[in-house]
């Protein structure tokens, strides 16, 4: 081979990145590197020197790419943004707007919505501490904190980061005495972990160096103008699809017949091919594996080998050489090579990096001119290594540093080996090397220094580059830059093997798939939001042929997105055009409008993407969403919900009509009245004066014989039990909950039952299922049944739902004091199941028949028997849905993975 | 047109104080020279603000999320905000080859020199150099006089340019074949001072004087031909003669300064050598071209190398000599066309060691992958793979073939290869044919394709192969 004569003089200073004091080589700009100095006999250079081709263009014929393929059936999510990860409060003294991540309201929305996970083990810890329900407080030590107090204060409604939230002085004590566990065991224990996980968060939301290299390829077929299009598709890119494509001579792509599939068991980052000595093959990689395919000449994908690689594969490349080969690199910074032969073999092992100490994990590897020499990279630098030498030598290619005149904080992103390996390739030694900042290429016979340097500009991280055959002799050779968020350049490189690699002529942007917008038809703003988050996907991978043409050279340009689209653009050499003509414009030709909004239409059929779950922000939601789930006919929920919706006074006629509409007519006035009642005082701003009224009309010991009573009513016939009895017992209480919700104090007698209703008194009803909740985590609890009844992972998220439910019930209607008394207490052991089954039954009857609508009550997954968990299980999932849609966030959250 | 409107409001914008005026000069450099110290402390700063903590790596589109989020803050100002947006549109237009747009933006960016940000103030000219002269590099209606006004104007914003802008400007006019003109202006740039030299301007003044150095080499060397042409006899001769010595002392006083950087300086040690070879000063080009292979300062440049060999051969230097420089140069360039010229050095040379490498030389030739169809090294490794069994140095063989013996035959001598070779080029698959036999014994498959094909032309050869192969292959045929 030969070696340029005569190179670009270069000041070569060794130093760390950024040093100032080097004369900037960076500061040369395209045309720089287009001036060639007059060889040494200045006669040749006397006719002006027009080496360059000024108007090199590839002209794009559409203005921006079109769908090849009509989109996926799974749904898609953009995923995290910055807006989810970073701190939005402004800093009004600062000049320039910092970085700062929010770990506080990730924080605190988890203690919000799992208190029940973040507590519980503390709670068991403190249990001395709290004075529990119906637990008199004998000791007058500071130390214990009235649970029911507590709850009273904190009173209920309040709406998450109230900044006129009212303290007392019993929630100062408890602050001062619970502070010093609860806030920082759980800030110390989950707060590193969850700043941890938002700094890789956030670090991946700038740089996600998975798909580095890119996840799409071009499997040339029997002819040139037939290949096949490998992609990964979707949801979670784990379908490895063959795409047959014929490219017609005007440039556009014909999909031939339905793509095949490959089911993977992880997700595709990136997908290789090469053709060598005429054997087409595929590797592709994993998080943690990797596979290699051998295609036939049919374009029938066979599985050859794969490899499982424990701490995660970073890099895949095939050999160019040698038919089989390929180099696999792994975070812990061991680079394999993989022969057919010889079976996986470590060639490198460093889990440090080259240059300079930087934390990131990723290694790439890829092969150079000579089969047995690979070249490996890190972020900091590129090096050669022999395979067949000691381990552990080698020769820096590239680094880091003043060698290249590297800015500050610049970071090597793709390094890839240009050579093909044919004899033929003019540039079989050259590496191409992308940072964030410049693109360099660097000859392997002259390491460290690099032959040209050009500043990229892109605004996104350079992680996929394709450098493609000369579309015609003599043209230089279109190396392609992809950024991961859609920004495509097209450098041409030149230079014969005896002279350096050149530009040949000003690098040219090329349409993003952003560009296309136009072409889509106008929507209504949800479903255009939708096509542009879509169009917004990032691109992870890039894929180009230039199929063979009689006329002018044409190129046809493939790439991936995130969402697992596949767009197409064509492009068209103009070799030299005239003086005066401008790069012309192009415009949407009625095919591809026609083409996108045929596509857009499959798109609006896919299903929007789940929705993150989030939690109701106030609890009039709560209300809102559960009045909807519930499947009752009738005019009040109806109305009230309009009457919510609307936020305007819900007056007596919305609601009056129920007690009558209900055959038959309960013994006393429904609770539908006294919510009316309620709601007609809130409206008017008397909300307190009739709470108290309430309070003190209910709390007298009058009802408890009735009650009694009607308690030995119910179970003596309950075999006759229905809809009806349970409303009229609906006044006064409603069955009460289980005794296993409730601890039983050690100790109690049964008769302690008045206190117990004391207890709950006062205590603001949301809150007491909280703290009945948390009660029920206690390890006073046996609970056989619930256990068996439902599995442990669930268990949580059934009774999440379960006390969000209750909490409407006791919200709304009941009379504060008849609540659920804890009959369990008295009932022997050997009885509970069957009470249990009993009481089970009751609410499944009671939730069938029709009811007052706002005092429902609920299917409370602990406590039924193991043969009806399943559909609990059921409803609530089913019922959570819309309190989901509801909550009309147009953006959903997503949650930090809790 | 609107390229001259772009010039001509340059010239009413930047007014820059003419360069004769040195007390204006002076004011201007001393304000400059502040804003130069706040510009490195606000660029740490900013360094700062754009890495991650921890990571220490730049990113550039780390603004573009805060923008998302930020909604407090100091919002920036309009002028900054439309010159920001300026400079992307002008980048675009650049971009898509707009030229004509991009210098009907620039015509508006050039407001951002009158920024009351110094920061940005001060990095302006230098954004507006590179992006200017881009546009006049490729604008249609652009012509050297349109760069050479706008290069001179911009030259005097600002101090910190003045060199690099002149060197460019030189080089611009030297690729269009005005060598004079680039002569005057890096002479022009030659005698330019500001304040302390710090090293990169030492370095670019060096360049400067390289640069000027080359120039005078080219006249110089214009010059030797018409000497040649010359009698020497002639009275016109002496005086030709004369003027020669007087450049050859400029120029190496030009370009020996420079070449003693570390750095990549092919065209200036050529030109320097050719001159001091000419004078008859030999020592002090060897020493030159020593300097420049074997500093270790300098890169690993092949060209050094090369230049310090081909020197040697025109001085008839020993052939011990020549091969240690080729040594070298095999080190660092195992691929390269020398390298057959060394082999026969090798061969010719009497030493039992330079054969052994000799035949090293030729393997390592053929590991490269842009080497696999090169004729001649196969029909030197084939010559000599015979001449080495013959000498009965089956061991020297063996050692070689060891460590390629798993990955030769699949990247040469495949079934793949053995077609296309023979499709494309007979004597080449003979000749590796050969190789293949002795290497890999008779079961090779590029063996047994090639000496089972039939061609009139090629049948002897073959014939001869296979009995070549019969003899001297080293896997014995009885495994």
């Amino acid at each position: 081979m030969d070696f340029p004569g005569s190179l670009r003089p270069t000041v070569f200073m060794t130093g760390p990145l950024g040093l100032s004091d080097v004369p900037d080589m960076s500061f040369m700009c395209s045309w720089r590197d287009a001036l060639t100095l007059p060889e040494s006999l200045p006669q040749n250079s006397e006719n002006g020197v027009p080496h360059v081709a000024k108007g090199l263009l590839w002209e794009p014929e559409t203005p921006g790419p079109l769908p090849l393929l009509p989109p996926g059936p799974d749904p898609w999510h953009p995923g995290l943004t910055a807006q989810d990860l970073l701190f939005r409060g402004g800093h009004p003294f600062q000049k320039q707007p910092r970085v700062v991540l929010d770990v506080t309201e990730q924080l605190s929305r988890f203690l919000w919505d799992h208190g029940d996970i973040a507590f519980a083990p503390l709670g068991k810890l403190m249990l001395e501490n709290f004075k529990l329900e119906g637990a008199r407080s004998r000791s007058k030590k500071k130390t214990v904190v009235s649970v029911k107090r507590l709850l009273q204060d904190l009173d209920g409604h309040q709406p998450w980061g109230c900044p006129w939230a009212y303290l007392s002085y019993r929630q100062r004590r408890f602050s001062i005495l619970g502070g010093p566990i609860l806030g920082k065991s759980v800030a110390n224990l989950l707060g590193d972990l969850l700043h941890e996980e938002l700094v890789t968060r956030w670090e991946q939301l700038l740089l996600d160096d998975a798909f580095t290299g890119g996840a799409l390829a071009w499997v040339p077929g029997k002819t040139p103008r037939v290949g096949q299009l490998v992609y990964p598709a979707g949801s979670t890119l784990d379908k490895l699809y063959f795409q047959e494509v014929s490219l017609t001579p005007g440039g556009n792509p014909q999909v031939l017949r339905d793509p095949g599939h490959i089911q993977l068991r992880g997700p595709v980052r990136q997908v290789v091919t090469r053709t060598v000595q005429g054997e087409s093959l595929l590797a592709v990689r994993s998080d943690y594996h990797c596979a290699l395919w051998k295609i036939s000449r049919q374009g029938r994908p066979a599985p050859l080998q794969v490899l499982q690689v424990e701490k995660g594969a970073t890099g895949i490349s095939l050999s160019p050489h040698l038919p089989g080969e390929l180099a696999v690199c792994s975070r812990s910074g061991a680079i394999c090579l993989w022969t057919p032969q010889d079976g996986l073999r470590r060639v490198y092992k460093d889990p440090d990096t080259l240059v300079f100490r930087d934390p990131s994990p990723w290694r790439w590897a890829d092969f150079t001119a000579h089969p047995r020499v690979l070249t490996v990279g890190d972020r900091t630098g590129v090096k050669i290594v022999d395979t067949q030498g000691p381990p552990g030598c080698g020769l820096l290619l590239f680094r880091g540093g003043a060698e290249a005149s590297c800015q500050k904080g610049e970071r090597v992103l793709l390094t890839q080996y240009l050579g093909e390996g044919s004899p033929e390739s003019l540039h079989s030694t050259l590496h191409l090397i992308c940072t964030q900042f410049s693109l360099y290429l660097v000859d392997e016979r002259l390491p460290l220094v690099p032959m040209l340097k050009w500043n990229h500009g892109l605004p996104s991280a350079p992680l996929l580059a394709r450098l493609l055959p000369p579309p015609g002799p003599g043209c230089p050779r279109p190396l392609l830059l992809g950024g991961q968020d859609g920004q495509l350049q097209l450098l041409h490189i030149t230079g014969e093997e005896a002279s350096t690699p050149r530009l040949a002529g000003p690098p040219q942007s090329l349409p993003s798939r952003n560009d296309s917008l136009s072409a889509f038809p106008v929507l209504e703003p949800k479903s255009q939001w939708r096509l542009q988050e879509r169009l917004k996907a990032p691109t992870i991978g890039l894929a180009a042929a230039i199929p063979p043409s009689a006329s002018t050279p044409i190129l046809s340009l493939f790439q991936l997105s995130a969402a697992g689209d596949v767009f197409h653009q064509c492009l068209r050499l103009q070799a030299d055009p005239g003086p005066d003509s401008c790069a012309p414009t192009v415009s949407w030709s009625p095919q591809a409008t026609a083409c996108c909004s045929q596509w857009l239409k499959a798109l609006l059929e896919v299903p929007p993407a789940p929705p993150v779950w989030a939690a109701p922000t106030f609890s009039h939601r709560r209300l809102l969403g559960c009045v909807e789930q519930r499947e009752v006919e009738g005019k009040v929920p109806e109305g009230l919900r309009a009457a919510m919706a609307e936020g305007r006074l819900l007056q007596q006629r919305d609601l009056g009509s129920l007690p009558t509409a209900e055959p038959p007519p309960a013994p006393e006035p429904g609770p539908d009245d006294e919510l009316s009642k309620r709601l007609e005082a809130a409206w008017e701003g008397r909300a307190a004066a009739w709470w108290e009224r309430r309070q003190g009309w209910s709390s007298g010991p009058r009802q408890q014989p009735k009650r009694h009573k009607r308690r030995t009513q119910l179970s003596s016939t309950f075999s006759s039990l229905s809809g009806r009895l349970e409303l009229s017992d609906a006044t006064s209480p409603p069955p009460s909950p289980d005794p296993e919700a409730r601890p039983r104090p050690p100790g109690t007698p049964p008769s302690q039952e008045l206190a117990q209703e004391h207890w709950a008194r006062g205590v603001p009803s949301e809150r007491q299922q909280t703290l009945r909740d948390y009660m029920a985590k206690l390890p006073l609890r046996e609970d056989p049944l619930e256990d068996a009844s439902a599995p442990p992972s669930q268990t949580s998220s059934i009774r999440a739902t379960r006390s969000r439910q209750r909490t409407l019930q006791d919200n709304t209607a009941k009379p504060p004091l008849q609540m659920d008394t804890p009959e369990g207490v008295s009932v022997p052991p050997s009885q509970t199941s069957s009470i249990w089954a009993t009481r089970s039954r009751q609410r499944t009857l009671q939730d069938n028949t029709a009811k007052p609508p706002l005092q429902r009550d609920t299917p409370e997954g602990a406590f039924v028997p193991s043969s009806q968990t399943s559909s609990i299980q059921a409803t609530p999932s089913r019922q959570q849905t819309p309190v989901l849609s509801g909550s009309q966030r147009i953006r959903k959250k997503p949650r930090m993975g809790f | 047109m609107t390229l001259s409107r772009f010039l001509s409001r340059r010239q009413f914008c930047l007014l820059p104080p003419p360069p004769h005026r040195p007390q204006a000069l002076f004011i201007l450099g001393m304000s400059d020279f502040s804003e130069e110290l706040i510009k490195s402390t606000t660029e740490d700063d900013q360094g700062e603000r754009c890495e991650l903590s921890g990571t220490g790596m730049h990113f550039p589109w780390l603004q573009k999320h805060i923008e998302t989020v930020a909604t407090g803050g100091k919002k920036e100002k309009d002028f900054a905000q439309t010159t920001s947006a300026c400079l992307s549109f002008i980048q675009e237009a650049l971009l898509k080859h707009q030229w004509q747009q991009a210098a009907e933006y620039m015509h508006s960016y050039l407001q951002v020199l009158e920024d009351s940000d110094s920061c940005k103030r001060q990095a302006a000219p230098e954004i507006i150099w590179k992006l200017g002269s881009e546009i006049l590099y490729y604008h249609p209606k652009s012509n050297v006089e349109a760069f050479n006004t706008f290069a001179d104007r911009m030259k005097n914003i600002g101090v910190m340019n003045y060199l690099k802008i002149s060197l460019q400007h030189a080089l611009y006019l030297l690729h269009h074949g005005m060598l004079e003109d680039a002569n005057r202006n890096l002479s022009q740039a030659e005698t330019w001072r500001y304040g302390e030299k710090s090293s990169s301007q030492e370095v670019l003044i060096n360049l400067i004087q390289a640069y000027k150095g080359l120039l005078q080499y080219y006249a110089w060397s214009k010059k030797k031909m018409e000497l040649s042409q010359l009698d020497k006899d002639d009275y016109a001769y002496n005086t030709a003669s004369q003027n020669m010595l007087d450049h050859s002392w400029k120029t190496s006083v030009n370009l020996g300064a420079l070449i003693q950087i570390p750095g990549v300086w092919d065209p200036f040690v050529k030109g320097y050598v050719e001159m001091l070879e000419f004078y008859g000063d030999q020592d002090g080009a060897r020493e030159v071209l020593t300097n420049y292979a074997y500093d270790e300062k300098f890169p690993s440049n092949p060209n050094a190398h090369i230049y310090l060999y081909n020197f040697l051969k025109r001085e008839k230097a020993p052939r011990e000599k020549l091969i240690s420089v080729l040594k070298i140069l095999y080190q660092i360039v195992p691929s390269h066309k020398l390298m057959l010229e060394f082999h026969r050095l090798l061969r010719k040379s009497e030493k039992e060691e330079h054969h052994k490498l000799g035949l090293e030389v030729l393997f390592g030739v053929l590991d490269f992958a842009g080497c696999t169809k090169n004729i001649t090294a196969w029909k030197y490794l084939a010559k000599y793979l015979r001449q080495t069994l013959m000498g009965s140095h089956l061991a020297w063989v063996q050692e070689e073939w060891s460590s390629r013996k798993n990955w030769w035959p699949g990247f040469h001598f495949s079934y793949f290869w053995a077609k296309s070779d023979w499709k494309e080029d007979k004597a080449l698959a003979c000749e590796k044919a050969l190789v293949a036999g002795v290497l890999s014994g008779k079961g090779c498959r590029y063996f047994r394709y090639i000496s089972k094909q039939d061609h009139q032309v090629f049948r002897k050869k073959i014939k001869r192969m296979k009995k070549l192969v019969k003899k001297y292959s080293i896997v014995n045929p009885g495994l």
